[in-house]
């Protein structure tokens, strides 16, 4: 995920990164979260619910919009 | 990866070309707009569109938030770089995007300190650690990354964060596909919908699409055989006289949408009468602002900025293709005049913009085709 690649906007019309939770900080509400790449980016987790290390979010600009579910990953 | 490798698997997208194939009407020419630039990115990177009977023709559409923002709004976030002593912010597409006088890129080049960031949190976390200094978040996109920016403003305004700023660029999905409506020229058959902005939005905006227009409208994924379903979808909509909100990304998407998201961006954000889209023109009520709340963090209150309109460059053909009017490779001055390397309109700036894509992916096969 870098503004760097040519195939991929930040700026995101509508292209989120699924990231998974490192560790969170409950308290500024904020998680370090990992991208499929292995960089690291610290994201807002005030828009979901609960997240643990382990869970897979998709992040717009450093914002998780939804938390992914692996048991309705249905086609 | 799970989420990516099952939405990837070459037999069933054959399969499902095939039932796509079943679907249509021998005869009818099918136009299908996907509205969101990150499906025109996947279409292209997968070849999706070599799945489809020759006719199904696919549109694309307005959803760049790069590719819409007119040259008059980089030329104040340029003038904003070039306040003495600022820290000017901003994805890295935008810095390529060029205005009247050249790119933030070349106003960096000039000596103004304009810096990429991945996020609007990356923009205040410059703001804490320069706090002698302004720093401007230049804020671009639709409801993606609208509750982004609305969550760092109140961040900032928690924390009581003075240097920074927001010049706020962000837009809404619905007025353009409105006025996409509307407009005389464009004949279309439905559309594919906006996954992640949807994610946001939920799915009831975009009932007016079948219940004013008639027209089917499915929600989708970004991974190619998401697409492929969706615009199955869509052809047994039509074939079956229905017409409808589906979601067919319904992994990711709630039909309500993500609520706190819409609280967010309602506490910081509010309309702005009309905001100029390039190619598009003036729309009404779909552009945001900061709401009076957030004022003080507001940087074209608390800067001066020129706010000039400016025409987009004669040659450029941008609006016509932000409207599917028609395809990238049919401007004048695409591939030559016109490429990601030089690019004149914003269509080939951003990697989703229907011209970059083209470029990327989609000229060599047109030129197959001519040999």
């Amino acid at each position: 995920m870098s503004c760097a690649d040519p195939f991929h906007c930040v700026t995101c019309a509508d292209e989120g990164v699924a990231m998974r939770v490192v560790a969170v900080d409950e308290e500024r509400g904020l998680a370090l979260c990992a991208a499929p790449g292995g960089e690291r980016q610290s994201v807002e987790i005030a828009l979901v619910g609960p997240v643990a290390p382990g869970d897979l979010l998709l992040v717009h600009a450093g914002t998780a919009l939804a938390a992914l579910d692996p048991t309705e990953a249905g086609a | 990866m799970k989420y990516v490798d099952e939405f990837r698997d070459a037999g069933i997208g054959r399969v499902l070309s095939g039932e796509i194939l079943a679907a249509v009407e021998p005869g009818r020419h099918y136009k299908v707009m996907e509205v969101c630039g990150g499906h025109t990115h996947s279409i292209y990177k997968y070849g999706v569109d070599d799945l489809l009977p020759a006719n199904v023709e696919l549109v694309h559409g307005p959803g760049c938030p790069v590719c819409v923002i007119p040259m008059g709004r980089v030329d104040d976030g340029i003038a904003l770089a070039h306040e003495p002593g600022a820290i000017f912010t901003c994805f890295g597409d935008m810095m390529r995007v060029p205005g009247s006088r050249g790119t933030l890129l070349e106003a960096k080049a000039e000596g103004a300190d304009v810096r990429m960031v991945y996020s609007p949190l990356d923009a205040l976390r410059i703001a804490k650690a320069n706090p002698d200094r302004e720093t401007i978040f230049f804020a671009i996109g639709f409801e993606t990354t609208a509750p982004s920016t609305a969550l760092t403003l109140m961040r900032a305004k928690a924390e009581g964060v003075k240097n920074f700023t927001v010049m706020c660029n962000h837009v809404t999905i619905v007025p353009p596909l409105r006025a996409l409506l509307e407009s005389p020229d464009l004949r279309l058959d439905g559309f594919i919908g906006p996954g992640h902005v949807s994610t946001v939005v939920g799915a009831r905006p975009f009932a007016f699409i079948p219940a004013q227009y008639e027209k089917p409208c499915v929600i989708a994924g970004f991974e190619p055989l998401d697409i492929l379903q969706a615009i199955h979808m869509i052809l047994v909509q039509l074939a079956e006289g229905r017409c409808e909100v589906e979601n067919q990304y319904t992994r990711v998407v709630p039909y309500e949408g993500n609520r706190k998201a819409l609280e967010v961006m309602a506490e910081v954000f509010e309309l702005r009468p009309h905001f100029e889209w390039r190619g598009l023109g003036f729309i009404s009520q779909s552009g945001l602002k900061l709401s009076a709340r957030y004022a003080e963090l507001d940087a074209e209150l608390r800067f001066s900025v020129p706010g000039v309109r400016v025409a987009d460059p004669k040659a450029c053909q941008c609006g016509e293709v932000l409207k599917g009017v028609i395809k990238p490779w049919e401007c004048k001055v695409f591939g030559t005049a016109c490429t990601p390397e030089r690019p004149i309109g914003t269509c080939m700036v951003s990697s989703e913009g229907a011209c970059a894509a083209y470029y990327n992916y989609g000229r060599f096969a047109r030129e197959r085709e001519v040999v």
